[in-house]
């Protein structure tokens, strides 16, 4: 195990980028975070505590698993604490969410991903 | 929870994002420009040189140097820095005896005034999970040998407390200005990951 972790954090070493975000969508899930804490719809420790929760999550699935995170994985529990703040606070509903994808996808248009 | 009829994660990260920012835009609660303003903001404005400004301050000013390591809210401030995310800092002062080490073991706490956005390895499991248990073993994989003699403090970053290690100033720098010292300062000397050279000593 604990060799694993050895080469895991070299392995991560590897992944400090030059830039902040590695995708578009990570840059606009914070911003629309901290905007939505700044326009005090819900306190950041409010949201921290989602994302304690996503994280915890996967912690517990990579101790049971090889100990290694799969690259960019942050900001997918970034934007399900973000869902989960949001829903949670009354400014969206799960259902109004799932419309707008739906919306904004058109019909049958497959899911693109901005990369 | 509202159960897994209305699961988003069945769709793309690119598209759940832009039908979050479209709805809260359409309900008046984000505006698009303020968004560009906040990525620009961490992308390119806030970062480490702040931090570096901080340490360079203090290496070259015993009285800001006290002043930060009582009040670091206060002595950043004195700088022009503040922001989200540093209204808890705390500098703590590595020595020949006691060698700083930051981590934020839940989740990603890290002081965005100071540093920026915390890097991806800050936030993996490996570090996480390691820092707190194995400090050594993790100075090592950064290239970090210390004596047997030195002490390793770990700081638990937390909703309450963020932390910015003060490093020790190098041998040999006697002679440069707070400007040139700002220059030597990285990002993981202020996480604790690292030890700072002084030009042409390359350790």
């Amino acid at each position: 195990m604990s060799e694993v972790l050895l080469s895991e954090l070299a392995r991560q070493l590897q992944y400090d980028e030059a830039s902040v975000f590695s995708a578009p969508w990570e840059a606009r899930a914070f911003a629309i975070a901290l905007g939505l804490s700044q326009a005090g719809l819900f306190t950041w420790d409010e949201f921290r505590e989602h994302l304690i929760a996503e994280v915890g999550t996967t912690d517990h699935r990579i101790r049971e698993r090889d100990g290694t995170n799969r690259q960019g994985e942050y900001y997918e529990h970034f934007l399900r604490a973000l869902e989960a703040v949001v829903t949670e606070k009354g400014i969206a509903t799960r259902s109004d969410l799932m419309t707008k994808i739906a919306e904004l996808q058109g019909p049958a248009a497959p899911d693109t991903h901005e990369h | 929870m509202s159960g897994r009829d209305h699961d988003t994660s069945e769709h793309g990260p690119a598209a759940r994002v832009k039908a979050l920012e479209q709805l809260l835009v359409e309900k008046g609660l984000v505006e698009p420009a303020r968004l560009d303003a906040i990525v620009d903001t961490y992308e390119s404005k806030v970062g480490p040189r702040n931090g570096a400004r901080v340490v360079a301050r203090a290496w070259t000013d015993a009285a800001f140097r006290k002043r930060l390591l009582t009040d670091a809210v206060a002595a950043c401030a004195e700088l022009g820095i503040a922001g989200p995310e540093g209204g808890h800092l705390v500098a703590i002062e590595n020595t020949k005896r006691i060698h700083n080490l930051v981590v934020c073991t839940l989740c990603s706490c890290y002081p965005w005034p100071v540093l920026g956005l915390p890097p991806v390895w800050y936030k993996s499991f490996a570090y996480r999970s390691r820092a707190v248990r194995d400090p050594r073993g993790v100075l090592r994989e950064f290239g970090v040998e210390l004596a047997a003699d030195v002490e390793i403090r770990v700081w638990d970053s937390s909703a309450e407390q963020r932390y910015i290690v003060l490093p020790e100033r190098p041998a040999g720098t006697e002679k440069m200005n707070e400007e040139q010292l700002a220059e030597l300062v990285t990002r993981d000397s202020m996480i604790g990951v690292a030890k700072i050279t002084a030009p042409g000593n390359s350790r």
